[in-house]
């Protein structure tokens, strides 16, 4: 069993998960859900775990937003949902990718994705630690993403 | 040269705001002329509508010069100062004042705003192009010519996004033209009317990574602007959550660009210490990332553990040698991302970017290692736990500027409140320079270390585009 050792000294056990590539974008936010996944993101490497994140869309099967959704965004955002492979979910992460916490819409910002487009992983949090990330992804990956 | 310049705009009207001063247009245009020789440094250019403010550095004094604007705008800054080119171009697309000899391209605005100039007291509806404006090569990139790269704004990372224009003609970049906007969330209107209290929770949340730095920056010119003492307690609290939050991010920092420059060891021993720092802000303020600590102001008393201070120290130690180690990170990076003295004064950088360009020749070996000691200083300051003392408010007449050390350099907050309530806002952030910078710093890189220039720049788009 895999042991995530960088935010518990002791460790924490992993439940066998299976692979899963994300591409994560940050769409218009403080940055701070972007630590928070970059935290974790650094903890499954050291762990060698299936879960990873990958630099394309094209190799993803998650795209991962954070932040609220800038309207400079919104196409890029588009395009590499777009430029996703075969069978791909939405997440998103923090308060302002789920509804647009603070930054909700005006003319600079459409507000948060998942008010408006069907996700399968939304985390609220400002932000959301990355112990909390790991359980919402592990939970989901048990019960709808092995269906 | 400097001292003349600055006496000329203390001859100006005085305004509320300590330090301001409303010039005429002749006077303006005299320091113009003026700073062309002097030594004064331009840290920030904004507008509420009715004028332009230009903020300089006397020594350690800030002096802000004010003009009119007219139905022409005003005389442009940057023909003296480059580093005012981005502000005149942004505060033509928020405000549609245009800078008389400067340039009107817009640098936020790329054309999908449903308004134009959105902050201006009738912005007009515009359709809001679709496709966005269409995006055209700048002159320097077009001569470059070989190849032309995109970076960004969406690359898989946990940076906020920007894009860039790369012109390779061979092996190494030689034009390079930013593309910013994509960060843009419209913070000068979101604050416009808020009161104070939810305005700094705005204000918390522009860049997470100098959080602190934003909160005491915007507390200090709420505090000259409404005449409240800040109480020794919270002055002194400010002081060690800024030393946490320099220390957790340049270890973020340096976790990144070890890992992108392939030393594991470094970056395993930054990451465990990042965590470690992490973990220590959630002990004393309940939050792992320092969001909301200083409005009110933070009557936390912040002491961190000494036995967790020690490990951190013996950490930082081992991190410093591993670093400097034969065939290490120091060795890898010599060279690369070259951030002169002369660039640095040229735009406007300060901070540990250009304490690094005072070292050496301000590579990224520089950068890295100015990191490294900011923070052995910020730990010895948290082991020396100082006692602030209260400060006392300069004006209390509705305008206040203050300013606060981030890790990446000094952000700067001016308001301007009426009837308890936010009436204008302006954030100076160190990142709009370095952005500005780029051409000079990624000249001559290789496309693949782009990335690894940028993570060690501490480069915020978020920052740079409110
Ligand atoms: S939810 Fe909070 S931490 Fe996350 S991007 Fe938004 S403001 Fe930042």
């Amino acid at each position: 069993m895999a042991q995530l050792n960088l935010f518990w000294p002791e460790g924490m056990p992993l439940p066998r998960l299976e692979a899963l590539d994300i591409f994560h974008i940050e769409s218009g936010g403080c940055t701070g859900c972007g630590l928070e996944l970059a935290s974790l993101s650094r903890a499954l490497l050291a762990g060698s775990h299936p879960i990873r994140f990958v630099p394309t869309p094209r190799q993803a099967g998650m795209l991962l937003l954070t932040g609220s959704l800038t309207v400079g965004m919104a196409p890029v955002v588009e395009l590499a949902w777009q430029a996703m492979p075969g069978a791909r979910v939405l997440a998103v992460v923090g308060d302002c990718a789920v509804d647009g916490g603070l930054f909700g819409g005006n003319y600079a910002v459409l507000g948060g994705v998942g008010a408006r487009a069907r996700t399968r992983v939304a985390l609220p949090g400002c932000p959301p630690a990355p112990d909390e990330i790991l359980a919402a992804l592990v939970r989901w990956q048990t019960t709808e993403g092995k269906r | 040269m400097s001292a003349d310049v600055a006496a000329l705009i203390r001859r100006g009207a005085p305004t509320p705001c300590a330090g301001r001063f409303v010039l005429e247009i002749e006077a303006w245009q005299a320091m113009i002329a003026r700073l062309r020789a002097a030594e004064l440094p331009l840290l920030g250019l904004w507008s509420d509508g009715v004028q332009v403010h230009a903020l300089f550095r006397q020594g350690q004094t800030p002096l802000v010069a004010s003009v009119g604007v007219s139905s022409e705008g005003y005389p442009a800054l940057s023909p003296v100062r480059a580093g005012a080119r981005g502000a005149e171009r942004i505060i033509h697309d928020l405000w549609g004042i245009p800078a008389t000899g400067g340039s009107r391209d817009p640098w936020l605005d790329q054309g999908r705003w449903p308004v134009a100039t959105p902050l201006a007291a009738h912005s007009a509806p515009t359709p809001g192009l679709p496709e966005g404006r269409e995006f055209i090569d700048g002159p320097a990139v077009m001569r470059a010519g070989g190849t032309v790269l995109g970076h960004g704004p969406a690359e898989g990372d946990f940076r906020a996004p920007f894009h860039l224009r790369l012109g390779l003609p061979g092996a190494g970049i030689e034009a390079v033209q930013p593309c910013m906007g994509y960060a843009h969330r419209g913070l000068a209107a979101r604050l416009r009317g808020l009161a104070p209290q939810q305005a700094a929770l705005l204000v918390a949340r522009i860049d997470a990574t100098a959080t602190v730095a934003h909160q005491r920056a915007f507390a200090r010119a709420l505090h000259h602007a409404t005449g409240t003492p800040m109480p020794a307690q919270g002055v002194a609290a400010g002081v060690m959550l800024g030393a946490m939050e320099r220390i957790a991010t340049h270890l973020d920092m340096l976790a990144q660009a070890s890992a992108m420059g392939g030393d594991g060891r470094c970056a395993t021993l930054a990451a465990t210490m990042l965590e470690q720092v992490r973990q220590i802000c959630r002990e004393l303020c309940g939050r792992r990332l320092l969001f909301d600590v200083i409005v009110p102001p933070a009557t936390v008393k912040v002491r961190v553990e000494d036995t967790q201070l020690a490990t951190l120290v013996g950490q930082h130690a081992l991190l410093h040698r591993l670093f400097w180690r034969p065939r290490g990170l120091a060795a890898r990076v010599r060279g690369k991302g070259v951030l002169s003295a002369i660039t640095a004064a040229r735009w406007g950088i300060l901070g540990c970017n250009a304490r690094a360009a005072q070292k050496g020749q301000g590579d990224m070996t520089d950068r890295l290692d100015a990191r490294l000691d900011e923070i052995g200083e910020s730990l010895s300051l948290l082991a020396a736990l100082p006692e602030g003392s209260a400060m006392a408010p300069e004006g209390g007449q509705g305008e206040g500027l203050g300013w606060a050390q981030g890790p990446a350099g000094p952000v700067w907050h001016w308001l301007r409140v009426e009837e308890g309530h936010v009436a204008a806002w302006w954030c100076g952030d160190p990142s709009l320079a370095l952005v500005q910078a780029l051409p000079t710093i990624l000249s001559g890189a290789a496309y693949e270390d782009v990335d690894l220039i940028l993570a060690a720049l501490g480069l915020s788009a978020t920052g740079a585009d409110l």
